[in-house]
């Protein structure tokens, strides 16, 4: 009880020479840190403006501030134990700004807060449970950086988070010690300049290390775009996305400044785990060492020494950097931006790339089949064309359009759609969204294509979308606005999930054992989207939902977003053919999907795991065979 | 090097054609048009050679007001200028006819090399090019796969029959019709877009070039091809029905 029963003890009587020393010191560390700091504000403020950047409306860049830098939710939410360990240490410097204004207010004989007086030894309380739980979890970080070691965090032990972690702790003990000892005792005034010799050691180790992050990475959660995978509009003659120094926005040198190099974004990525050259955290800290280098009016290409062109183009767009992320970096439009300046100055060369963006300069279509297949398609399945009456225009997409399984999959969902009496219609000619070479960063093909897509739904008076691939909904939805104003649209699943209880339950004729299926989330309409739960409502319809360990917002990508689909994958293990045996390992009997990509990209990646593979099949399947075979309506009548 | 390449607007690959009201043209309001396949890989092969040995560029099409557009993507692909020559009825108009206006519209600009490719998506004539030749007193060759610079003039790669491939050279200038294939095709980007905008394209009507219109042969009608599904099943044992195809591709369709 001795250690609690005293107040906290402030030496008395500063001399004047200590008064000069801690000036001194203080006014050198201060100059140290702006020495550094002073440097990298510039770089940021002298960035290029971001092009179509608002402030407004704020409600959400405050949310964002409160849930994840306040509560530092994303941070324990996905490492909950180191991240609660660092919440921790985050909440222990809030608590301790007013401890660490008083610690050097007392030398002046200016001391606000009273440790005799109510107020003071309430604060100073508070302040000592939050140091004890400050020392244990920084501790705990030291520990697990230094001894248990994650891959995460780097093949290179950090010294200066080694050195940071221990005046962390030296603050902490020197500030719980004061309440061993009375004012007048000399250890006081030892255990005073010990403390204050940590500050000031401190405070110009931030912008020399990635603790960096501290100052910056408020404001750059609060300024972050918002949205997901928001790539921002080109504007002028001369902005052809990330070329050189020149194009670095204000956001992204801050978001590369910010950067606190914890790897979560390296963790989730489906590249750096297949063995790809490509890790989002160097690429992050590439365009950091190249303002550090050249800052940002150098004409030097950002691709070359700094970032590496290869490992650009092997990025699936999955996203799960950027949904990981807890200092606010937004990945993919530094990635897709890096693709555009490649793409946009023809600097990039690639066999199957430059085949895709002939195929849509010529053709109407990703896979470079000629349109009179679709016609054929939609000819032989009887699908009615729409005419400006129906609800939806059923958009086939590529996939839909032309691959045999996502004609197989249109073709179920269209079942479906009859079966409800919905009324729907295709178009006559249909263009691809523009999705592949819009994240390949070909934005004059994906203007055209976007232009022309938007003007055949105001010409057909289409009020409604709906279509079985995620990609097509994400690009017509979100990247077409910056060329018009899309239609509304839905995917199949929420479609199908609005109906659910319309909807055959096929569970009830075997419900002793039902079918166990794995649900894969697609990147495009997990994370892109928001949408996890309208597929799994449909999953659950035709059988058992199992999950796979990553799932939902961590779910693994197949590897074919990106355009990476058209490209191949060159180097290392098949992203698809990992995230294959991970849903074999589930003991699920079927893979449920809802991406016409992520379903031709498991067809193969399946069969490799053996003759016991799971079938596969897109949720508008597992719904069509639920259905009446006569064709049956819903309320009894036939369809024709 | 100064190259001039000759091309051509056509209805695009995807395109469904129609038959017109005259019976002798398809009708072209809701078509999309592209560059002629070859063509652009005349073009393909004019932009190496400039970025190996320098020069210049020079697109000619002639077309109507729409041909613009095309000779803009040549541009954008990084030809540094275009010649427009100005006519509305490039479907009524020979091959002979196409070939005088272009020959007519190029023969100013004294090229080193004249590509065209070697032939059109449309009419498919394939006369173009060599009738330039003609009509400007150059040498000339066809099915031109590869265009290498020599000293004394060009060495150049022609495509054979059965695989086989011929390697002839020849003195500049010169005439050479394209194959399409012989190298990749660069895609278009929006920086060259954007500078195809400051590119100058000179138009120049017929009448300005002196060529008058009357054409040698007249198209009279056009038709589309006749569709007909004639797949015959060959029944019997593996043995039989083999033996029954060699009979008809023997002595029906004549081809083994």
């Amino acid at each position: 009880m001795y250690f609690l029963s005293p107040n906290l003890a402030e030496p008395q009587h500063f001399a004047l020479w200590e008064r000069l020393l801690f000036a001194a010191l203080a006014a050198t560390s201060g100059v140290l840190f702006w020495r550094r700091f002073g440097p990298i504000i510039k770089k940021i403020l002298h960035s290029r403006k971001d092009p179509g950047f608002r402030l407004f409306p704020i409600a959400r860049r405050v949310w964002d501030f409160v849930w994840e830098v306040l509560c530092q939710a994303k941070v324990i939410r996905e490492r909950p134990l180191p991240g609660l360990a660092h919440a921790l240490v985050f909440w222990g410097f809030c608590a301790f700004a007013l401890v660490t204004l008083n610690h050097a207010a007392v030398a002046f004989g200016l001391g606000f807060l009273d440790p005799q007086g109510i107020v003071g030894r309430f604060y100073f309380f508070l302040a000592a449970a939050f140091a004890i739980a400050c020392a244990i979890s920084i501790l705990g970080l030291f520990v697990r950086r230094f001894l248990v070691r994650p891959r995460w965090l780097g093949e290179k032990l950090s010294y200066g988070s080694g050195a940071v972690a221990l005046l962390i702790f030296l603050l902490m003990v020197t500030y719980l010690g004061s309440f061993a000892v009375t004012d007048a005792d000399p250890a006081t005034r030892v255990l005073w300049w010990t403390h204050t010799l940590a500050l000031l050691i401190f405070l110009p180790l931030i912008p020399y290390t990635k603790h960096l992050h501290l100052v910056l990475s408020p404001v750059t959660v609060f300024l972050s775009r918002g949205g997901f995978s928001r790539i921002p509009p080109l504007v002028g003659d001369e902005d052809f996305g990330l070329v050189a120094g020149t194009d670095l926005t204000q956001l992204v040198s801050l978001q590369a400044y910010s950067c606190v190099e914890c790897g979560r974004c390296s963790e989730h990525c489906p590249a750096t785990n297949t063995g790809k050259l490509l890790n989002p955290k160097e690429i992050v800290l590439g365009v950091r060492d190249y303002l550090n280098n050249l800052g940002p009016s150098s004409a030097e290409p950002l691709l070359g020494k700094y970032n590496s062109q290869e490992a650009v183009f092997q990025c699936t767009t999955c996203g799960s950097c950027e949904y990981q992320c807890p200092v606010g970096i937004e990945h993919l439009p530094i990635l897709v931006g890096l693709r555009r300046g490649a793409v946009n100055t023809g600097t990039w060369e690639d066999e199957h790339g430059g085949k895709l963006f002939l195929a849509l300069e010529r053709g109407s279509n990703a896979l470079g089949i000629s349109a009179s297949e679709r016609d054929k398609f939609i000819q032989k399945q009887q699908f009615p064309i729409f005419e400006g009456t129906q609800e939806y225009c059923l958009w086939l997409g590529c996939m839909g359009g032309y691959d045999p399984k996502g004609r197989e999959i249109v073709s179920d969902f269209a079942r479906v759609m009859n079966y409800l009496g919905t009324s729907y219609g295709v178009l006559r000619k249909e263009k691809c969204t523009g999705d592949p070479v819009r994240r390949l960063g070909n934005d004059l093909l994906f203007q055209q294509l976007a232009e022309a897509g938007l003007e055949a739904l105001a010409q057909n008076k289409v009020k409604k979308i709906v279509s079985i691939c995620p990609h097509c909904v994400r690009t017509i939805q979100e990247d077409w606005k910056e060329f018009g104003t899309p239609p509304e649209i839905e995917h199949h699943s929420e479609f199908l999930a609005q109906y659910a209880d319309r909807l055959p339950n096929q569970n009830n004729s075997n419900p002793a054992k039902p079918e166990k299926i794995v649900y894969h989330d697609p990147c495009y309409l997990g994370r892109y989207r928001d949408v996890y739960e309208e597929p799994r409502t449909i999953v659950s319809l035709a059988g058992e939902v199992v999950e796979a360990p990553r799932s939902h917002e961590r779910s693994f990508c197949c590897g074919a977003g990106g355009g990476l689909v058209f490209l191949g994958e060159e180097t290392g293990d098949r992203v698809s053919h990992t995230r294959a045996k991970e849903l074999v390992a589930t003991g699920a009997t079927t893979v449920g999907t809802a991406c016409p990509f992520c379903n031709t990209m498991f067809r193969d990646a399946l069969a490799a795991t053996g003759d016991a593979a799971p079938h596969l099949m897109d949720i508008a399947q597992l719904t069509a065979r639920g259905l009446p075979q006569d064709g049956t309506k819903m309320n009894g009548s036939i369809s024709a | 090097m100064k190259i001039v390449v000759a091309i051509k607007q056509v209805p695009e690959r995807d395109a469904q054609v129609r038959i017109d009201a005259s019976g002798k043209w398809i009708e072209e309001s809701d078509l999309q048009f592209a560059m002629n396949e070859s063509d652009a890989y005349a073009l393909e092969e004019a932009l190496q050679l400039k970025e190996k040995h320098g020069g210049e560029v020079v697109v000619i099409s002639a077309g109507p007001e729409r041909t613009g557009s095309t000779i803009r993507e040549a541009l954008a692909k990084g030809a540094d200028r275009g010649i427009h020559v100005d006519c509305g009825d490039l479907g009524q108009r020979d091959a002979l006819g196409v070939a005088r206006l272009l020959a007519a519209a190029l023969k100013p600009e004294s090229p080193d090399l004249v590509l065209t490719g070697l032939q059109s998506d449309d009419l498919g004539y394939g006369q173009t090019g060599v009738i330039i030749a003609e009509l400007l007193d150059l040498p000339h060759a066809s099915l031109v796969l590869h265009v290498e610079k020599t000293d004394a003039g060009l060495t150049v790669k022609r495509e054979l029959e059965e695989g086989w491939f011929q390697n002839i050279e020849l003195a500049t200038p010169a005439v050479l019709a394209i194959q399409s294939g012989g190298n990749k095709l660069r895609y278009a980007t929006l920086m060259g877009i954007k500078k195809a905008k400051t590119k100058e394209v000179r138009r120049v009507t017929a009448a300005e070039l002196g060529v008058d219109g009357a054409p040698a042969a007249v198209l009279e009608r056009i038709t589309l091809p006749q569709k007909q599904k004639s797949t015959q099943i060959l029944p019997g044992t593996a043995k039989e029905s083999a033996a029954a195809l060699v009979e008809k591709l023997k002595f029906e369709v004549r081809v083994i």
